[in-house]
């Protein structure tokens, strides 16, 4: 049977611009979450965000005047996608652009009203409501042009498919996690299908913005406890506190354990189950602890692997009550398997990236494959909060996962997870 | 993952859609069949000042008819997701949705964007920011602060949770959002979920109202609506010499997927099947379509391949024809390319003559038409061809529609940005 491989990855965070980085900061106990600096946010009740630094347009070969409708969506997309590639050695050994499929998890792609703020301010009537006929005399050429693609959440992925030349098969999925975990999945079907023979595959978060941090806020999903400053995020705290807004994005390039091969190229994983379903309980819009049991338990059917191969779960965890839930079906998962089961979460330190998270996620678990440690969830030591499986926490673990399960949801009831495997010869 | 010996064939056992010029399906069809067009001056907001002052709206009434009753969801819902729930109940009627007894194997895949910032919304927040990164938050609550529920409208996964809480469906649920193309690929992807075995019927379409000033606004800011025409009904003329631009429309489609083995076990309606998709990307420029048409020319090939079927099996294509200058030219390219010598003899319609771009709800409205044309022997026509175009030298089936019986067809999306979705369908096999 075909297996489809990861043989490259990129990837861009609060912690740093590559997997390595990031996953360096992880281990050196480093939380990406701080206050927030592009704006303002006084009189907003939550203030930390995990945000990515400024990515220069040019280091991405990027014309500035392209990159004004992209946004630090856009760049970090085509950063994360041009690193996978050379990761992959794709840039020595190409394959044909049409045999290329390209499958992004987009997060929510908020308008900015700086763009529209002058034409606004130069239709007003002296009442503050809108005059239409300066509006369309002055006002309306005011805005950019072009502004209308920056609303559109299919920019991103075209831009990349332009930049690297990607004709296949192709899909954007939003908005959350599950959206993420979709597009590896529909990478590899895609790849099993011989409908391709390689696949970029990943997810890009929303952007810290006054909007973002507004409609997270009144959905009340954001932690408003500011005493706690960088360690706001805490997966699978008690009280369910509430999450902390990420900034990132992941890329994977996909391609079959046979043509990995001919190239001559490093299998870093094996992308091996997807599972996923839809339920919402009750007020709160979490997923249901079945529906979260459903999807893992699809992923390890899908991918021919019962509980006791599993050695790791990289969680969603992400602070929320909701984390109960998933607290529930690990338990109920594992509860065969007649052992604790070790659990990472990530959302303590990068904070909650939506749909790039499981790809953030599946890379960081490559890491954990390749390096033998997994970082602690959340370094802060004075953080107490008995589990029943044994969630790393404080103090990284020497361990070498063969087999890790990554969930991942949204907060309207969806949710998926993902099995990834290591390859056991590096070099195919 | 393990690689399927066999992938199970996928039929279509309902659907239904709310368009300018219906209020279901059958409404719709008989419109179109007629050649009369859905197009009319703009009354859902004030467009004096706009170069373009016509669109395809959907009459307010059948939506407030509709009888959309829960009274919780109505406050989160968009136009678009009220247009879905219609769209979607009458296909969940025919597919007769309810006596299928595992939720957990009915899934959702919509296309859909949440709803556009309105130009209100815009010109209230500004009272409040300096335009400097500052914000008087203070000020904002003082005045009564933000509608939060505007922030659930403009989601757009709220389409797909939506649909799947009124209808309970509880498998895979997806929003798709590339553009123009995403009601086609939302169907594709939907169409590959129900063959993988994922789960075994799947609510897929798409919805679309940006019919406001902003929405409007966007597409006149990038020059792809008509800004020239006579009358409301002339002004949308996909591959006539005289075309400048798409007509902004909105609606919604709705199909019920399912796999063949559950719908023929459950005796459910089985209307037509899914043969074949194929998507693509132009990668050529983020504002315009590839001019070969190569995106184009790769997802037609690959649907029909898809669908196991060679090039000269395709008896009616459904065109993207937009009616803009480039698409309408790169398309007629591209059908060239794929189908040889036959291409100009095969018929080929674009329903955005008669209703205009309906956006992310394209791509199911116009799959269910051709469906539906299908089934009647009837080609539904291109109107508005008046002032042919050499450069688009396809069998247009002009204004009239034609009776013609056919069993294969494709239905092409092109969406903005250069992402492509071609669908074959077809009567069962």
């Amino acid at each position: 049977m075909e297996k489809v491989v990861v043989t490259g990855v990129g990837m861009v965070t609060s912690l740093g611009g590559t997997p390595t980085q990031t996953y360096r900061a992880l281990l050196d106990g480093c939380s990406g979450i701080c206050p927030i600096s592009d704006f303002d946010t006084r009189g907003f009740a939550c203030r930390m965000g995990a945000q990515v630094p400024a990515i220069d347009p040019r280091e991405v070969v990027i014309n500035p005047r392209d990159a004004r409708i992209m946004g630090i969506q856009g760049l970090m997309l085509i950063k994360a996608s041009r690193d996978a590639f050379a990761d992959a050695n794709l840039n020595r050994y190409p394959v044909n652009g049409e045999s290329m499929g390209l499958f992004i998890g987009m997060g929510m792609v908020d308008y900015n009203l700086d763009d529209l703020l002058p034409a606004v301010q130069a239709s007003l009537n002296s009442d503050g409501t809108i005059n239409n006929e300066a509006f369309f005399s002055r006002g309306y050429g005011e805005i950019y042009p072009l502004w209308p693609l920056s609303l559109l959440s299919n920019m991103a992925l075209c831009q990349v498919a332009i930049r690297l030349g990607i004709k296949g098969e192709n899909a954007v999925f939003a908005a959350y996690g599950d959206a993420g975990a979709k597009a590896i999945h529909e990478g590899v079907n895609t790849i099993m299908e011989g409908k391709a023979e390689a696949v970029l595959a990943g997810g890009v978060s929303e952007i810290i913005s006054p909007l973002s941090l507004a409609r997270n806020l009144s959905l009340e999903l954001l932690n408003i406890d500011r005493s706690l400053n960088c360690n706001a995020c805490i997966p699978f705290n008690s009280e369910g506190k509430g999450t902390i807004l990420g900034e990132g994005c992941g890329v994977m390039l996909l391609e079959s354990h046979s043509s990995a091969e001919k190239r001559g190229a490093r299998a870093l994983a094996e992308v091996s189950g997807f599972g996923s379903a839809f339920e919402r309980g009750g007020e709160k819009a979490w997923p249901t602890t079945p529906a979260v049991q459903k999807a893992m338990e699809s992923s390890m059917i899908n991918a021919g692997v019962d509980p006791a191969c599993v050695d790791l779960i990289i969680a969603h965890g992400e602070g929320t009550a909701g984390d109960n839930n998933e607290k529930d079906a690990i338990c109920r998962c594992f509860s065969v398997a007649d052992r604790t089961i070790d659990v990472y979460a990530s959302k303590g330190a990068l904070g909650n990236l939506f749909a790039a998270s499981p790809v953030v996620d599946a890379i960081l678990g490559i890491q954990m494959m390749e390096n033998g440690v997994v970082p602690p969830a959340y370094p802060d030591h004075s953080t107490k909060n008995p589990m029943p499986f044994n969630l790393i926490c404080h103090e990284s673990l020497r361990k070498r996962p063969e087999c890790i399960l990554i969930n991942t949801r949204s907060h309207q009831g969806h949710c998926g997870s993902l099995v990834i495997t290591a390859c056991r010869e590096k070099r195919v | 993952m393990g690689k399927k010996a066999f992938k199970r064939r996928v039929v279509i056992t309902g659907y239904g859609m709310i368009t300018p010029s219906g209020r279901n399906a059958a409404d719709t069809f008989n419109s179109c069949s007629q050649g009369k067009s859905g197009i009319n001056h703009i009354t859902a907001f004030d467009a004096t000042g706009l170069p373009c002052q016509v669109a395809g709206q959907v009459n307010d009434k059948w939506i407030s008819d509709d009888g959309f009753t829960h009274r919780r969801l109505l406050k989160f819902s968009s136009r678009g997701l009220k247009l879905m729930s219609i769209a979607a109940r009458e296909a969940a009627f025919h597919a007769e949705l309810p006596t299928v007894s595992d939720r957990h194997r009915i899934g959702v895949q919509i296309g859909s964007y949440g709803e556009d910032p309105s130009l209100e919304e815009v010109v209230w927040l500004h009272q409040f920011y300096d335009g400097e990164g500052h914000w008087d938050l203070e000020g904002l609550a003082r005045e009564g602060g933000y509608n939060f529920l505007r922030f659930y409208r403009r989601k757009p996964d709220m389409v797909s949770a939506v649909i799947a809480r009124l209808f309970d469906c509880r498998g895979p649920n997806l929003s798709s959002t590339s553009a123009c193309a995403a009601g086609a690929q939302a169907i594709g992807e939907a169409f590959r979920i129900i063959q993988d075995g994922q789960c075994d019927v799947m609510i897929a379409g798409g919805c679309e109202s940006a019919l406001n000033l902003v929405g409007l606004l966007g597409f006149v800011l990038l020059g792809a609506v008509t800004t020239r025409y006579e009358t409301p009904q002339t002004a949308s003329r996909p591959f006539d010499r005289k075309r400048n631009g798409f007509v902004l429309s909105e609606g919604a489609g709705a199909l019920v997927l399912e796999d063949f083995e559950h719908a023929s076990h459950r005796g459910a309606p089985i209307q037509g099947e899914i043969l074949g998709y194929g998507s693509s990307s132009d990668a050529y420029r983020i504002t315009d379509s590839d001019p070969r048409g190569d995106g184009a020319i790769l997802a037609m090939g690959k649907a029909i391949s898809d669908a196991g079927l060679s090039p000269e099996k395709i008896q009616y294509i459904n065109a993207h024809g937009t009616s803009t200058l480039k698409n309408d030219i790169s398309e007629t390219r591209a059908i060239d390319a794929v189908f040889g010598p036959n291409a100009k003899k095969i018929p080929v319609s674009s329903n955005k003559s008669m209703l205009g771009h309906c956006i992310a709800a394209a791509g199911p409205i116009e799959l269910i038409l051709t469906l539906m044309g299908i089934h009647r022997s009837l080609i539904l026509p291109t109107i508005n061809q008046t002032h042919p175009d050499p450069k688009c030298d396809l069998w247009l089936v002009p204004n009239q529609a034609v009776r013609e019986a056919h069993s294969v067809a494709i239905c092409n999306s092109f969406g903005f940005g250069g992402q492509n979705g071609c669908l074959c369908i077809g009567k069962p096999r």
